[in-house]
């Protein structure tokens, strides 16, 4: 066990720098999930924990020790690839064992820890297969047994569920999950998938073009992005975030681009000369007769929920609703928010604007 | 796929009639001259059953060719294999600025042999080539690279090398560049070092190419003629003189047609079992399960 650092780190290809000055602290024992868009760097940077690929500039430190120089096997640390990397000419046993042997360890420890680690993840019966004799899972599996052998102070995974279907990964989510709470080895996890990275996660860093936009728990990542690409990119569906401005006779009131009125659930005070776009997500609708008319495009039942998408003089706005509620395409509905349902972001900078700043006591006429 | 219809096999008459007239048919021809007492040119053929057998295998002549050509072709295959297998490890890591680079050590392989062999001859030729003037130059006394009976078999054997190596290696490099980069990563994490990754991991991923480039080669070496015949024309002596070389002896030289084809045929034969043998035991290797 052990945390990981990673300060200031940069990779450059040549001339083009794919990520900039990257700054992760990894607590002992933690769970920590990289997502972000395809391209956007993150397994570079787990390779670079990895030692895979040099650190251009910047330092990584594993459990304290600078470890920018050092050799893949001597970081302690086992990976997960994508395409599971199992050593194709040889038996699940001995892709386990592979490790072990490269150290040298005798025979006897090498079989009684291959035999335990099999059985910690089911995978006994297969050790005698080849990894082309497996399924999916099976060598997903695997590849997470050759890990869990050398008992290594951090977990790399690098999209190890992506090629696996959708109700295998499901499940394969729990497993991981339950995995590290029996061993506690502090994981860097990566992946494009927000939904992995939400329920997976202690601690999530989203990445985009090679620089990282927030850092923080699912739940204030969720709560409160801090700019207008985590909030779109986390949660599905994703946020609605539409462009407008303040109105300027009435605080209650955003207009959109297209000069429609949004009617807002308290008073905004921010200039309304300032460009913005406003966040809401799907599931913070709520019909109200106060709300602001939207009309009804397309119902997307899903089961648990329906999702709505709806159009505000040409602005596309999705809601979600847990109640079945009885709506057509071509009908009119009024939609109200809840205060904490509001999100305000500078349409320049993208930033999000904390609600301490715009907020103002509601007045005592309204 | 196509469902096995009644009538389909029509389909497969040209391309075989074909390889019948030019494959099947010189063979069975060469077979059945083996079994006669035949001279180019002579009207009388007559049917002697194993007798050119008996008598190759009696000479000492045959069993001389045959160890030249065993030393001829195992020594050009493995060298131009692991000199290739070298340099395509080496392009492999390069990556970058490797195409230049790979075009110039294509060169050799892009003249014809012989045009390639005579460059060779013209290199190695005693006090006027190139090499013994540079080193007479020096004051050194090379030796006679094409008239000593071991230099000879050396100079063959480089001349060779140097004109087929570049063939091993774009095969080995191409096979090098459908290897799963992660697997790689996966040893180093693991503990291998640079020998263990090539011997764990990259050389049992590449042996369908290997056993396909050796196999190529050391067939085309048990019939190794053009560079033979240019550089050395079989000698000093008969030091150069492999099998084909023989059967050239034979059959244009001495005009003993009945007598080339019985040994046509035993070469056949010899290269058939060792390339069977050198792809069992390759496969028996590496790919244990498949
Ligand atoms: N060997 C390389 N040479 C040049 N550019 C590379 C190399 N490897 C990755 N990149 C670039 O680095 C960026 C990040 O790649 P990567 O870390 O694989 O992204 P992710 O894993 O987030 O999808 C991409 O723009 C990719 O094109
Ligand atoms: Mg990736």
């Amino acid at each position: 066990m052990a945390s990981v650092e990673i300060m200031n780190a940069v990779k450059a290809y040549g001339d083009q720098q794919v990520l900039h000055s990257i700054n992760i602290h990894v607590e002992d024992g933690e769970f920590v999930v990289l997502v972000g868009p395809s391209g956007c760097g993150k397994s570079t940077l787990l390779r670079m924990i990895a030692g895979l690929e040099d650190i251009t500039d910047g330092e990584i430190l594993i459990d304290g020790k600078v470890v920018n120089t050092k050799h893949p096997k001597d970081r302690d640390i086992a990976m997960v690839f994508q395409s599971y990397a199992l050593y194709p000419h040889m038996t699940v046993e001995e892709n386990m064992a592979f490790s072990l042997k490269m150290q040298k360890r005798d025979k006897e420890e090498q079989k009684q820890k291959v035999a335990e680690s099999a059985r910690i993840l089911d995978l006994t019966k297969l050790l005698d297969r080849y990894p082309r004799q497996l399924s999916g899972g099976q060598r997903q599996r695997v590849a997470m047994g050759r890990a869990i052998v050398r008992d290594p102070k951090v977990f790399l995974f690098d999209e190890p569920l992506s090629n696996l279907d959708a109700k295998l990964r499901v499940q394969m989510r729990t497993e991981i999950r339950s995995l590290h709470q029996k061993l506690k080895t502090t994981v860097v996890y990566v992946t494009h998938d927000q939904v992995e990275a939400m329920t997976m996660a202690d601690k999530i860093v989203v990445m985009h073009d090679g620089y990282i936009e927030q850092i923080g728990s699912p739940l204030n990542l969720y709560d409160q992005p801090a700019n207008l690409f985590v909030a779109g990119f986390m949660g599905s569906p994703s946020m609605n975030l539409i462009k407008g401005r303040m109105d300027r006779s009435d605080p209650h009131q955003f207009v959109t681009q297209n000069g429609k009125v949004i009617r807002l659930p308290c008073p905004v005070d921010i200039d309304p000369g300032r460009e913005l776009v406003i966040g809401i997500r799907p599931e913070h609708f709520e019909v109200s007769d106060e709300g602001t008319e939207f009309e009804v495009e397309v119902i997307e039942p899903t089961g648990s929920e329906i999702q709505v998408i709806l159009n505000l003089g040409g602005e596309k706005a999705t809601a979600a609703f847990r109640d079945r509620l009885p709506l057509e395409p071509g009908d009119k509905v009024r939609l109200g928010m809840s205060e904490n349902g509001l999100h305000f972001f500078d349409s320049q900078s993208g930033n999000r604007l904390s609600p301490d700043l715009y907020m103002k006591e509601v007045s005592p006429e309204h | 796929m196509v469902r096995w219809q009644r009538g389909l096999w029509w389909f497969l008459l040209p391309s075989f009639g074909l390889l019948t007239v030019v494959l099947l048919w010189p063979l069975g021809y060469a077979l059945y001259l083996s079994f006669f007492d035949y001279y180019l040119g002579s009207s009388d053929r007559t049917f002697i059953g194993l007798g050119n057998y008996v008598e190759l295998f009696t000479e000492a002549r045959l069993w001389q060719s045959f160890w030249t050509t065993i030393i001829i072709a195992f020594g050009s295959v493995g060298l131009q294999f692991v000199v290739g297998f070298a340099l395509a490890l080496g392009i492999y890591k390069l990556k970058f600025s490797a195409r230049l680079f790979t075009m110039l050590l294509f060169l050799p392989h892009i003249v014809t042999p012989v045009v390639a062999a005579l460059f060779i001859k013209w290199i190695l030729v005693s006090n006027f080539g190139l090499l013994d003037a540079t080193l007479l130059g020096l004051d050194i006394t090379p030796p006679d690279w094409l008239g000593d009976p071991i230099w000879a078999k050396i100079s063959v054997i480089l001349a060779d090398a140097w004109i087929f190596t570049p063939l091993i290696m774009m095969v080995l490099y191409a096979a090098l560049q459908t290897l799963d980069q992660s697997l790689i990563g996966a040893a180093q994490i693991d503990g291998a070092n640079a020998w263990q990754i090539l011997r764990h991991i990259i050389i049992p991923a590449l042996i369908p190419a290997i056993i396909f480039t050796v196999s190529v080669r050391l067939m085309d070496a048990f019939r190794f003629f053009d560079t033979i015949y240019v550089l050395t024309g079989g000698g000093p002596g008969t030091a150069t003189e492999t099998i084909t070389m023989y059967t050239y002896q034979l059959g244009f030289r001495m005009l003993d047609i009945g007598k080339a084809s019985a040994l046509g045929v035993i070469t056949l034969v010899v290269v058939a079992i060792i390339l069977l043998t050198i792809n069992k035991v390759l496969t028996r290797i590496y790919r244990r399960g498949d």
